[in-house]
C-alpha cells in the first residue's frame, strides 16, 4: 500500500468517521440540553423567537457602524476566505466527485482555472489573516492554541491542493496524497476545535437573538 | 565474421546504408526526448556496437509482453532492433526447440560473461518452494539467479516483472514477487506495463546498446525518457478536464465528444507511462484515444487500487459502512451526554 | 494576430509559437552555421496546427524520397536552410516528424563508410562483368 492508498482508504474514512460522529456527539448534547424555564415576561412589540434569531444572523453579516473602520480588514477578509473556500471547496471537480462518490449528489463543476485563481486568493486572505492575528496586541493577547492550530488546518489543503495541480515540490500522486491527508486532518479536528463555528455559527446568533429579543435588547 | 562485426557492417551487409542508423536514432531520440547532439552520437555509437546478446526468461506471465515487442512488420523502422540484439534464449519462442535450447542459454552466458542483457517477463513465485512455475525441471527463482549471475543488466519487461503485477494481485496465491526483490547486486531497468510498449523496450535496449550504460531512471526503476510523465500531463484530453467537460459514463454526450474521463474512473494523473505521446502500434493510438480511463497498468498494485471505475478523488474501503456507524455512535454518545447533563442539573435544582 | 487553421477555421496560436522558434533557428544558422532540430512530434500540436504550420512554411526547391528502413521525406520549406523530415514506421504512419533548420539534413549525407564500401563495390563491378564476358560467350 502506498501514501496514496492510504490516503483514499484507511485515511480518508477514518477522518471521515471521526467527523460525523464528532459532530452528531456535539450537535445532539447541545440540542437536548433543554433550555432552563423562563419566567420573565417577554417584552412587547419584539418579534417572536424565530424571526428575531434570523434578524440577527442578518445583522451580523455585517459590522456595527460603530465598529465599521475598525473591522473592515476582519470583515472583509473573512468573506474573502470563507466564500474562497466554499467555491474551491464546492466548485472542483474532483472534489464534487469526492461527494458524489460518498452520497450520489452532484453538481455542475467551475472551471478548473477559476479554483486555481479562488484558490489562490484564498490561501492570500487566509495568510493576511494570521499576519492580522499576530500583528494585532489584542487579537494576540486572546488567540488561543486552538486559534492557530485551526488555522493551520485550514490553509494545509488549500496549500497542498494548490501545490498538487501545480506540480510543484513532488510527483503529483505524492501530493495528491499529502492533499487528502490534510483534509483527513482537518476532518478530524473540525468538531474539536474553533472549526466547529461551521456548524453552530448560525445556531448561536440566532440563539443570542432570540434571547436578546425577549429581554427587548 | 557476422558475430564479431559491428552493427553498421552487419547492416551494410545486407545493403542498409548508415542512413538507417541515423533515421533510428533521430527516431528513438525523439521517443527519449533525448538532446539533437545525443542521437547524433547514438547514430555513430549503434553503428560501433556490437550485436548484443539477450537471454529473454518468461516466468509468471500471459506471453503479453513478447506479443507487444514482436507485434511489428518488417522492414519498418521499429523493428531495426532486431537486428542490433542477438535473442539467444526466449523459453516461449523457442519452447519446440526443448533441451537443446538450454545448452544455448548456457553457451550464449558463457560466451558474453558480464555482458549479456537478461529480459523478465513475468513474476516469480515462491510460496511452497517455488513449485507454481517451473521449465525444465527448475524453478523460475532457481533459473533467474543461475541466470543473472553473470549478466551485464536486468531488464524486468512488464508489470509482473518489474512489480508482481497481477500474479501477486491479492491474495497472490502462488507468492509471487517482482525480479528486484529477488536480485540485488545487478543493474535493474523496469519497463512496466501491461504490455509495455514496445518503443520503451527497444529504445531502452538501444541506448544500453549505444552507451553502454543504464538510462537515467525513476524511484521505482523505470526510464524518466519514457516514464517521465504523468499521462494525464500529457493527455490530448486534459484542457476538457481543465474547462471541466467529462464524460459521466462510457455512453454519453461527454463520451462521444471525447472529453475527460476523470469521472469514469481515468487513472491518468497518477499513471507514469509514455502512452499519451508514444501510443501504441506504431502511434495509431492509446486506451484514452479508444474511449477507455487509463487503468494504471504501469505502478505497482495496479490491480488492487480500489476499482478501475472509481474516480481518483473518491475514497475507497468500506465508507458507507464506517460513516453510518459513526453516526449512529455520535448520536447516542451526544444524547447521552445530554441526558447526563439533564440528570446534573435537575438534581442539582432539587439539592 | 491569431492563426487560423485552414481546416476548421480554428484558432491555432500553437503554430504561430513553433514558427517563430523558427525563425530564431534561421536566423542563428544563417550567424553562426549553428543546427537545430525542432521535434514536431513532442510537441503537443494538433492536426490543424500542422496543417498551418506547413502553410506558413509553404513549399521549397528540394524534395526527397528515401527508402532507408521503410520510407521517409525530406523536403525543403519555401525557406532555405528550413527543411520539414517525415520518417514513416509500422503501417506508414509517421513515426518522426521534424524540423530541420540546417544546410543539408545529416540523412542526405552518405556516410563516409558507405562511401568506402560502395567504391570496393563499384571497383569489383567494374572488372567482374569483363571476366564474365570470357568465361560466358553470348549466344
Amino acid at each position: 500500500m502506498d501514501l496514496l492508498d492510504f490516503a483514499r482508504g484507511p485515511a480518508i474514512n477514518v477522518a471521515m468517521a471521526v467527523l460525523v460522529f464528532g459532530v452528531l456527539w456535539r450537535l445532539f448534547a447541545l440540542l437536548f440540553l433543554g433550555k432552563p424555564v423562563d419566567r420573565t415576561i417577554p417584552r412587547l412589540g419584539t418579534p417572536g423567537p424565530f424571526w428575531a434569531g434570523l434578524r440577527e444572523i442578518g445583522r451580523r453579516m455585517l459590522p456595527h457602524p460603530t465598529f465599521a473602520t475598525a473591522e473592515r480588514f476582519a470583515f472583509f477578509n473573512g468573506w474573502v476566505f470563507h466564500v474562497g473556500l466554499a467555491i474551491v471547496v464546492f466548485g472542483f471537480r474532483p472534489h464534487i466527485l469526492f461527494i458524489k462518490n460518498l452520497t450520489g449528489l452532484s453538481w455542475p463543476a467551475l472551471p478548473s482555472g477559476v479554483i486555481y485563481a479562488v484558490g489562490a486568493i484564498t490561501a492570500l486572505s487566509l495568510i493576511a489573516a494570521l499576519v492580522k492575528r499576530i500583528t494585532s496586541p489584542v487579537q494576540r493577547f486572546i488567540s488561543t492554541f486552538d486559534d492557530y492550530f485551526t488555522w493551520v488546518v485550514t490553509i494545509a489543503p488549500v496549500l497542498t491542493g494548490l501545490a498538487a495541480v501545480g506540480h510543484v515540490g513532488a510527483r503529483y500522486e505524492t501530493l495528491l496524497a499529502i492533499h487528502i491527508l490534510s483534509i483527513a486532518v482537518l476532518l478530524i479536528w473540525l468538531p474539536f476545535g474553533k472549526l466547529f463555528h461551521a456548524f453552530l455559527v448560525f445556531l448561536s446568533r440566532g440563539q443570542t437573538g432570540a434571547f436578546l429579543a425577549r429581554r427587548g435588547v | 565474421m557476422a558475430e564479431f562485426a559491428t552493427l553498421g557492417e552487419r547492416l551494410a551487409e545486407h545493403g542498409i546504408s548508415r542512413r538507417a542508423f541515423v533515421k533510428y536514432a533521430s527516431y528513438l531520440g525523439s521517443l527519449m526526448a533525448l538532446a539533437p547532439e545525443v542521437s547524433r552520437s547514438m547514430a555513430a555509437e549503434l553503428a560501433k556496437a556490437r550485436r548484443q546478446s539477450v537471454i529473454w526468461l518468461s516466468f509468471q506471465e500471459c506471453t503479453g509482453c513478447t506479443e507487444s515487442i514482436t507485434r511489428s512488420y518488417s522492414p519498418t523502422l521499429e523493428d531495426l532492433i532486431f537486428d542490433f540484439i542477438s535473442l539467444d534464449y526466449h523459453e516461449t519462442l523457442m519452447a519446440a526447440s526443448g533441451e537443446g535450447i538450454e545448452h544455448a542459454r548456457k553457451e550464449a552466458m558463457a560466451a558474453n560473461k558480464g555482458k549479456y542483457i537478461v529480459a523478465v517477463d513475468g513474476s516469480i513465485p515462491l510460496k511452497d518452494g517455488g513449485i507454481y512455475s517451473t521449465s525444465a525441471g527448475q524453478s523460475n527463482l532457481a533459473i533467474l539467479e543461475e541466470t543473472c549471475k553473470d549478466a551485464f543488466a536486468v531488464i524486468s519487461i512488464g508489470t509482473c516483472a518489474a512489480f508482481g503485477g497481477i500474479p501477486k494481485a491479492k491474495p497472490n496465491p502462488t507468492g509471487a514477487v517482482s525480479v528486484a526483490d529477488i536480485i540485488k547486486d545487478k543493474p535493474i531497468i523496469n519497463i512496466p506495463g501491461c504490455p509495455p510498449i514496445p518503443e520503451a523496450m527497444t529504445g531502452t535496449i538501444a541506448y544500453l546498446l549505444a552507451f553502454g550504460k543504464v538510462p537515467e531512471l525513476d524511484h521505482l526503476g523505470r526510464p524518466k525518457a519514457f516514464f517521465g510523465d504523468n499521462i494525464h500531463d500529457r493527455c490530448y484530453r486534459r484542457p476538457f478536464y481543465e474547462r471541466g467537460q467529462f464524460a459521466k459514463s462510457f455512453d454519453d454526450e461527454g463520451a462521444r465528444a471525447g472529453w475527460c474521463l476523470y469521472e469514469v474512473g481515468c487513472k491518468g494523473p497518477v499513471t507514469y507511462n509514455a502512452c499519451a505521446t508514444t501510443k501504441w502500434n506504431g502511434g495509431v493510438s492509446f486506451p484514452i484515444q479508444s474511449g477507455h480511463g487509463c487503468l494504471g497498468c504501469s505502478e505497482p498494485d495496479f490491480w488492487d487500487k480500489g476499482g478501475f471505475y472509481v474516480p481518483l478523488s473518491g475514497s475507497v474501503g468500506p465508507t458507507a459502512k464506517l460513516v453510518g456507524g459513526a453516526a449512529i455512535a455520535g448520536a447516542v454518545a451526544g444524547l447521552a451526554a445530554a441526558a447526563v447533563a439533564r440528570h446534573r442539573k435537575s438534581s442539582l435544582n432539587k439539592g | 494576430m491569431n492563426s487560423v487553421s485552414p481546416m476548421t477555421g480554428e484558432a491555432t496560436p500553437l503554430a504561430l509559437a513553433v514558427l517563430s522558434e523558427i525563425a530564431t533557428a534561421l536566423a542563428r544558422l544563417a550567424e553562426t552555421g549553428e543546427e537545430t532540430t525542432i521535434d514536431l512530434k513532442s510537441l503537443p500540436l494538433s492536426p490543424d496546427d500542422l496543417a498551418r504550420l506547413g502553410e506558413l512554411l509553404g513549399e521549397g526547391e528540394v524534395r526527397c524520397d528515401l527508402e532507408v528502413a521503410g520510407r521517409s521525406e525530406v523536403r525543403e520549406t519555401g525557406f532555405s536552410g528550413v527543411w520539414w523530415i517525415r520518417h514513416l514506421g509500422l503501417g506508414d504512419e509517421v513515426a518522426l516528424e521534424e524540423i530541420a533548420i540546417t544546410f543539408v539534413p545529416e540523412i542526405l549525407h552518405a556516410h563516409p563508410d558507405d562511401v568506402a564500401r560502395a567504391a570496393r563495390r563499384l571497383a569489383e563491378a567494374v572488372t567482374a562483368p569483363l571476366a564474365d564476358e570470357e568465361e560466358t560467350p553470348r549466344g
